[in-house]
């Protein structure tokens, strides 16, 4: 676990640990407003059709029941529609349904039980459709399709050369296209080519605190209490559908219960708000864990990969064509097919390469971000052909990787930053711990047969071209309160961002608190996903409590007759030479009543670049490297994972118990999908779509050896941190495919980059 | 059938005497009556176990423990743990091993140990695993629990 040092003096301790344990932490599960109703949806039953009548009168009529909303309360909206750049799903289905357990209607009433029971007095007529619940289906010729018009929104914006398309055709969502080279002229010019299709399975967040949402509409401010990951997207959404300012939304977060990209982006948001303006009191809405495995997936998908190889092994161009199972709606499916689109070709050279990936609409459970956005569906794929390659050319896997791995400072893609860790070390650690090289890497004995496998993925870390902003507030006492967007969701974001101002304020750690999130208060960021919040938030904290510190030595200077740059700031102390002046005095003395805050700015804005494919280059890489050993059982069938060694480049740690934390549970995740969890369709509807029958890795699933190693495979670089990517390795011979996963929480950094 | 049942409970060592309809569970009385939020509730069915507390010692999923059921018995909370504002031995290994990540799971698996190394003082790794097996958690990996659970078990004060 010894990354680099980190280069931090104070010893981490978690800020929402003792709340954590004591169970004294408060999510958005746990607040209750005065007056609030509580809310039930009404959900399809199947897959397509259309909505003939709705008739509600008998359910508003139950005692208890104060609102019931259907589609034509969301069609009467400025703008019912939401999505990521393409907004195709209305806050309740209007005319249409597209998937089973799409929403038709919500009732508002006192209490959970009688909103259930006002449910069951809805009668909707429905017109069935004919249904396509497979990317097949829905590519056929003459397929049935979910949208006769085209949607509101506008395809993802892409570098110079590279195709982004809003629905090309009937049921594709939208298009990717990237090429550099001639591919096919250098795949005809190798010596090998090897064409192979890969299946990715659907599987759901899981998240243990389910969607809960509470709005309150007072006059003209509409507050909403979410468990969204991203309170500003949120909030430019909500203005958008409801036809009001953005200052007349406010948008409370609290600890969030998991999210993983699940509370990413608008989902029942404007529906509670709809209720909660229909009802004239606040609403609450909680969605039960069955319902969130109804709400979203990751996407399932179908992957064709044609590589061409030389015949001493060097790889030379890859064809992708990449169709993503979309689901009924558009969620984050754009931004998903981009990413998937760009990471195929994996942290491998090529001398061309051509690229093709479509999100394709099913009448399936939507599908949106999930951590690493894209990157496992295809890392499983392109690890997994490395893997078939190197058998089919007799070479080992590891020489076959190391032979064509991108190396240090070489970019990833024509205009994109170089890669900045040293992937063939960090590979080496890994195979290094499992002992890949001590012993045959496959063996048998009697019906059990054991094989080794390894994988490589990397992830373009902290957002496209982001950009986030930051307060900290510097009280008379010297404590601090750090303010952003970003939300504590698990990954360490309260101790790592406090941390950062902590260290550039020269103060104690249990000092600095992380200020509630009040998009009414607290500063700008593009939401907690895309692994930006150490790297992208952390730089603006540190640039505000670099800010608020100038602001404190300015001021002590004027006090003292001296100038700024002959004073130094230690533990809310001013020195200047071998004396030492306490601030606290100083403050209370000029400002007297109730003292002064230091209120610093900071923010940050990666450049765009026109000449990067994705419109700026990476910030940084997150490299993963997995290594398994694996029993499989020939007579049953039993999958056993017997040594699993997952490794991460995390840099310079701010926070390195928390970059542990997110590699073995973000591993763990994958594990799970490799081996048995998945959300599975046979017919019409999801057939596992309960907290019983929908498996998730457990305690006693852990492979019997787990390691997370953390190479030292990075050299000095800017600030910059990881959030989860997941990408996967493939153990050999077994349809088990290990998916490596990264980290949400953790900063690479030159000691230069802060404030000394 | 009756409306409402009375109940004469003790929850993290004080009397209640409530009035209960015979429907209500165990969790709803923690969360909504008495507000001990600390008492999750994730899947609602006694998969994940995030609404695990402890009754007479043993864990129990609130969620679908009616609070008739209750009537004498002792019930302790992750409220109830912390005696005096000193973090129990358990709490405190999930400190110390970051045994946590978004927390929502995190009192009923301290719960859930608590129990564990009552009846078994000294559980070996695979009875660790086995154990954890009643607590859904989908961010750590478990790793780090087991490693609090083990540390906690040394110190031989679970």
């Amino acid at each position: 676990m010894d990354g680099v040092a980190s280069p931090f003096r104070t010893p981490v301790v978690a800020l929402d640990g003792p709340d954590k344990v004591t169970g004294a932490a408060r999510y958005t599960f746990d607040v209750s407003v005065p007056g609030m109703l509580h809310a039930k949806v009404l959900r399809s039953p199947y897959p397509h059709a259309g909505i003939l009548s709705i008739d509600t009168v008998r359910a508003e009529a139950l005692p208890g029941v104060v609102a019931a909303v259907t589609g034509a309360d969301a069609a009467r909206l400025p703008d019912p529609y939401y999505g990521v750049a393409i907004r195709d799903q209305p806050v309740v289905a209007i005319d249409k349904v597209r998937y089973v357990g799409d929403v038709v209607a919500a009732v508002a009433a006192i209490d959970e039980e009688t909103a259930y029971r006002a449910l069951a007095l809805i009668d909707v007529q429905y017109e069935k459709l004919p249904a396509v619940m497979t990317i097949e289906a829905a590519l056929a010729d003459g397929a049935p399709v979910l949208f006769d018009t085209p949607v509101a929104g506008e395809p993802v914006k892409l570098g110079g050369g590279l195709i982004s398309l809003k629905e090309p055709r009937p049921n594709v969502l939208c298009e990717f296209g990237y090429t550099h080279g001639d591919a096919d002229a250098v795949l005809a010019r190798s010596d090998h080519i090897f064409e192979d299709c890969f299946h990715f399975s659907r599987i759901n967040h899981f998240h243990l605190e389910p969607h809960v949402n509470i709005a309150r509409v007072t006059g003209e401010l509409i507050e909403l209490w979410s468990c969204n990951q991203d309170p500003f997207v949120l909030r430019s959404d909500i203005a958008r559908i409801f036809g009001r300012p953005a200052n007349n939304i406010r948008i409370h977060a609290s600890y969030v219960g998991g999210g993983f990209g699940g509370k990413s982006f608008c989902k029942m948001e404007p529906l509670v708000v709809l209720l909660a303006m229909k009802a004239g009191r606040p609403v609450r809405l909680c969605l039960s864990l069955d319902e969130s495995l109804l709400t979203l997936t990751k996407h399932a998908g179908i992957l064709v990969l044609k590589t061409g190889v030389t015949k001493d092994g060097r790889l030379t161009a890859r064809k992708s064509e990449i169709q993503l199972d979309g689901g009924a709606y558009s969620d984050a499916s754009a931004l998903t097919v981009v990413k998937t689109g760009y990471r195929i070709t994996g942290p491998y050279r090529w001398d061309a390469v051509a690229t093709r990936a479509y999100a394709v609409r099913t009448n399936t459970v939507p599908a949106g971000s999930f951590r690493g956005f894209g990157g496992t569906q295809a890392s499983f794929a392109s690890e997994s052909q490395i893997d078939m390659i190197a058998r089919r050319l007799g070479i080992d896997p590891y020489d076959f990787r190391c032979k064509n791995l991108l190396a240090l400072g070489e970019p990833f893609r024509l205009g994109d930053s170089g890669i900045d860790s040293d992937l063939a070390k960090g590979l080496d650690e890994v195979v290094e711990r499992l002992g890949y090289r001590q012993r045959a890497r496959s063996s048998a004995q009697g019906h059990k047969a054991r094989g080794m496998g390894l994988g490589i993925g990397i992830k373009d870390g902290g957002g496209t071209g982001n950009h986030a902003q930051a307060l900290v507030k510097l009280l008379p006492s010297g404590r601090a309160i750090v303010s952003a967007a970003a939300v504590e969701i698990g990954q360490g974001a309260t101790t790592t961002l406090s941390r950062i101002a902590a260290e550039t304020l020269n103060l104690p750690l249990d000092w600095v608190r992380y200020g509630a999130i009040d998009t009414d208060s607290t500063p700008l960021d593009n939401g907690t996903h895309a692994s930006c919040g150490t790297v992208v938030t952390g730089i603006a904290v540190m640039r505000a409590a670099a800010d608020s510190r100038a602001q404190v030595l300015e001021f002590a200077a004027e006090r003292l007759g001296c100038t700024a740059a002959e004073l130094a700031l230690d533990n809310w102390t001013v020195r200047r030479g071998n004396f030492a002046h306490p601030l606290e005095p100083m403050i209370a003395e000029h400002y007297g009543g109730a003292g002064f805050e230091f209120i610093g700015r900071g923010m940050v804005k990666v450049p765009n670049d026109p000449k990067a494919p994705l419109t700026a280059p990476a910030l940084f890489w997150m490299p993963n490297w997995v290594g398994a050993e694996v029993e499989v059982d020939r007579e049953t069938g039993k999958v056993q994972v017997v040594h699993l060694v997952v490794g991460a480049d995390s840099g310079r740690s701010v926070n390195a118990v928390a970059c542990r934390g997110q590699v073995e549970g973000a591993a763990l995740q994958a594990f799970g999908q490799s081996l048995f969890e998945e959300l599975r369709y046979d017919g019409v509807a999801p057939s596992n779509a309960t907290p019983l029958t929908y498996r998730v890795p457990l305690a006693g699933d852990l492979p019997h050896c787990y390691e997370v190693v953390r190479p030292r495979a990075g050299r000095p670089r800017p600030v910059r941190l990881g959030n989860p990517a997941r990408h996967p390795g493939h153990a050999s011979r077994i349809q088990g495919y290990l998916t490596s996963n990264s980290m949400p929480g953790y900063v690479r950094t030159t000691p230069q980059d802060y404030p000394q | 059938m009756t409306d409402t049942v009375e109940i004469a409970v003790t929850i993290n060592g004080r009397v209640h005497r409530l009035t209960v309809p015979p429907r209500r569970v165990l969790a709803d009385v923690l969360r909504e009556d008495l507000q001990l939020l600390g008492c999750k509730i994730g899947c609602d069915q006694a998969v994940c176990g995030a609404c695990t507390v402890l009754v007479d010692g043993m864990p129990v999923t609130a969620c679908t423990t009616f609070a008739f059921e209750l009537d004498g018995r002792a019930v302790t909370t992750i409220e109830g743990l912390a005696a005096g504002g000193i973090l129990d031995p358990v709490q405190r290994a999930f400190l110390e091993h970051s045994a946590f990540q978004c927390g929502f799971c995190t009192p009923g698996m301290i719960l859930s140990v608590k129990a564990l190394l009552a009846r078994h003082p000294e559980p070996d790794e695979r009875l660790i695993r086995q154990w954890l097996n009643a607590n859904i958690c989908r961010c750590t990996g478990y790793q780090m629990i087991v490693e609090a659970v083990r540390t906690t078990a040394r110190m031989g004060s679970g």
